[in-house]
Parts: C-alpha cells; sequence; structure tokens
C-alpha cells in the first residue's frame, strides 16, 4: 500500500528512531529547507552504478535493493536498504561515480537533496556531519559482511548470492 | 632520528612534508593542533598486527609511512586480503566511530610509523572539529567504495583466472603504467598473499601466474612482472 506523503521532516513521527533523521531542531530545519519530497513507484532506479553522484537520498519508507553489476550485466545484491537508510552518501562524499546501483523495492517516499547543497550543509551542521560519519561506518561493517559472505563462501549457494 | 626499523620517523604532524598529499591528515591550523596533542607516533616491524578482527576498538591508527595489510578471517583459518592499505590512511576506523569490534585485522608488511589515537579522545576530537569530522567522512566514503568493488571482483568473477587478470590490471592503473604498451609491476606480494586476495588457493595462483607464462601473457623478471599481451589479459579479465 502507497503511503501518504509527509512533506516535512519537522513533524515526523519516525524521525527519532532513525540514525541519520534525528538532527538537532536547527540542522533538522536546515535540512527541511534543502530536501526535495517524491514520491516514486517501486522498481524506480534513484541511481546506476558508474553514473556521476547527484545527490543523495533519503529512504522515508519502503525499501531499495542495492546491487553491483559485472561487465556482462549480473547483478549481485550488497544490500537492502530499510527505511531510514541514507543512499548515495559515499559517492558524494568521495565525489567519485557511484560504486552500486540503487533499485526501489516498494513505492515509496524518498527526500532527495542535491550534492553540493549537502557538502554546504555538512559544513554548516557539525552533528549533521557526526550522522554522517556514524550512518558511514555501519554502512561499512555492512559491505564487510557482505565481503566476508561472497570471499569466504565454499560454494555459490552459501554465499547466498542473489544473480539476476 | 632513525628507529630500528631503519624508519625515518616524522615526531609531529605540523613538521610532515606529506600532510598536504592526504586526504586525512590535510587539517586546517587548529585541529592539526589538536591532533598531534592526542596522537601517539609509533614504529612497527614488519609482521606486526595492530588489531585483530573481533577485536574491541580501542581506537584509530594513521599510517604515515609503510603499508600494512588488512584481511578478514573465517572460522576454518581460510584468509582473505580485503586491501593493502597505503600510507595516509586511517585504519580501525569504522569499528571506533560505531563501537563494535574491528571488522578487519591488520597487519603490516613493511616496517611501518603509525600515529595510535585512543579512541575517547577520537571521537571527542571529531566532535570539536567539523574539518575533521568531514575528512572521516569522506575517508569512511572511499572504504565503503572500495568494499563495494570488492564485493563486485569476488562476486561476479567466474573463475580464479578472471580474478587474477582484474587484479594485475587494477594493480597496473594504480602504478601509473595502465596507458603501456607493456606495463611493469613488481610483485610485493607472495602467491599466497595474492591467494588471500582473490579468494583462491596459492597452489592455484602458481598455476595461473605459469599459464600467463606459457601463453606469453606475463613475463617475470625477478620480482617484476612486464604484461606482455595486455589485450589478452584485457580478454581474460572481462571473462571472455
Amino acid at each position: 500500500m502507497e503511503s501518504a506523503t509527509q512533506q516535512s521532516c519537522l513533524q515526523c513521527v519516525e524521525r527519532s528512531d532513525r540514525l541519520f533523521c534525528d538532527l538537532p531542531p536547527e540542522a533538522l530545519k536546515a535540512f527541511d529547507v534543502l530536501k526535495l519530497t517524491t514520491l516514486c513507484p517501486r522498481g524506480t532506479v534513484l541511481f546506476r552504478e558508474g553514473s556521476q553522484p547527484r545527490g543523495i537520498f533519503v529512504l522515508c519508507h519502503g525499501r531499495a535493493r542495492v546491487t553491483v553489476c559485472s561487465q556482462a550485466g549480473r547483478r549481485l545484491t550488497v544490500w537492502i536498504a530499510a527505511p531510514g537508510e541514507v543512499l548515495g552518501l559515499s559517492a558524494c562524499l568521495a565525489g567519485s561515480p557511484h560504486e552500486v546501483s540503487a533499485e526501489l523495492l516498494d513505492s515509496t517516499q524518498v527526500a532527495m537533496v542535491k550534492r553540493r547543497d549537502l557538502m554546504q550543509f555538512l559544513h554548516n551542521h557539525r552533528e549533521a556531519c557526526l550522522h554522517v560519519v556514524s550512518l558511514l561506518s555501519r554502512d561499512l561493517h555492512h559491505a564487510y559482511d557482505r565481503v566476508r559472505a561472497v570471499g569466504m563462501g565454499k560454494n555459490r549457494h552459501s554465499r547466498s548470492i542473489r544473480i539476476q | 632520528m632513525l628507529s630500528p626499523y631503519g624508519l625515518d620517523i616524522i615526531e609531529s604532524c605540523l613538521t610532515c612534508k606529506t600532510r598536504t598529499e592526504r586526504l586525512f591528515c590535510d587539517l586546517p591550523g587548529a585541529a592539526l593542533q589538536a591532533f598531534e596533542n592526542i596522537k601517539y607516533a609509533t614504529a612497527y616491524p614488519k609482521g606486526a598486527v595492530l588489531f585483530v578482527e573481533g577485536q574491541a576498538p580501542r581506537g584509530i591508527f594513521v599510517l604515515c609511512k609503510g603499508r600494512v595489510k588488512m584481511s578478514i578471517c573465517a572460522t576454518d583459518g581460510k584468509t582473505l586480503i580485503v586491501k593493502i592499505a597505503e600510507p595516509g590512511e586511517v585504519l580501525g576506523l569504522s569499528a571506533t566511530v560505531s563501537g563494535k569490534p574491528y571488522e578487519l585485522t591488520a597487519e603490516t608488511i613493511d616496517p611501518c610509523q603509525v600515529n595510535f589515537v585512543k579512541r575517547d579522545d577520537f571521537l571527542h576530537f571529531l566532535k570539536s572539529h567539523s574539518d575533521a569530522c568531514f575528512k572521516v567522512a569522506e575517508q569512511l566514503s572511499e572504504k565503503y567504495n572500495n568494499a563495494c568493488h570488492e564485493v563486485r571482483a569476488l562476486g561476479l568473477s567466474h573463475s580464479a583466472g578472471e580474478k587474477l587478470a582484474k587484479l594485475l590490471l587494477e594493480w597496473t592503473s594504480k602504478n601509473g603504467e595502465a596507458a603501456k604498451q607493456e606495463p611493469r609491476l613488481r610483485l610485493a606480494l607472495t602467491h599466497e598473499e595474492i591467494a588471500q586476495m582473490i579468494g583462491t588457493s596459492r597452489e592455484t595462483v602458481t598455476r595461473l601466474f605459469a599459464d600467463l607464462r606459457k601463453r606469453q601473457i606475463v613475463q617475470a623478471k625477478g620480482s617484476t612482472l612486464v604484461i606482455r599481451n595486455k589485450t589478452a589479459l584485457k580478454l581474460i579479465a572481462s571473462n571472455n
């Protein structure tokens, strides 16, 4: 079922449970001004591997599949992002092309912030920058778990690889 | 000052000449001074273990000189090298920030100079210096991108041959040799370590190198590897 669009982060009831969104009032207000909220249908590709980062995408509801792709077009799921996750963060901060693709698994509301605005926002709001550091640390733990599963599995089945 | 390991130790970050070239170290004046006050400069010989996977995070290790092998280990003892860390990298960052156990094991493969910062001091430092916080975010982003690259290389390659060819091509582009007709590589790792980088056995790596030499795709000259047929190597890497 599609959820109704929650336009303002200031009134979001789920905000306090989410690592990135639980910002202090001043930072939250600034973020609310910068973000563009859209309701995206299931299957929407937020960004593709190899493309230049335009900005970050905060999943307000629903899930997204984060994948890597081989030259032959085979896909491998790195992880499934849950509500509250921020997608495209590492590429935006590193200023390098996206290492992964992100596709919505549900019809959901997404808040987008342009890269230039995000960089300025992080420079101005130390707490937000700390939240981003915590988020990236968690993402990195996920990624290393995946490296372990893929690299250490004895066979394709045990690696739980999802190839399409 | 020369240390027992033949390293020219940089005692102070304030006078370090390579600081400006390094992502984390290039901090503004006040942050650099604060970092200088909380860091401990230490020298390690080759083969020293800085931290072990599963260990509670004690703090971060800024690699000033030398290289460090970052690996994960399976319960059966099988090791996978995730990355060879180069000078300027901050090790143990995500565990120190999150408070979760270290995800990787860090072992020096050269004599190294490392600046250690205790976890509490580092977290306090990040809260006080937004520039440093931003640089940490950039470092974490790079590490995340590298981990995704590793997932792709390990999970989407068909064979050990394909993984080895990809690794050799990656090294040539890192060394700035990619544009050359016959790129050269100094193989600083053993066959065992290369095997651990691509998730295969030492025997398979030795066999693959023998095969590449037989097909005149590569030629070994001491510890230097010359890629004689780049096109053929690329073909193996693309699984064709």
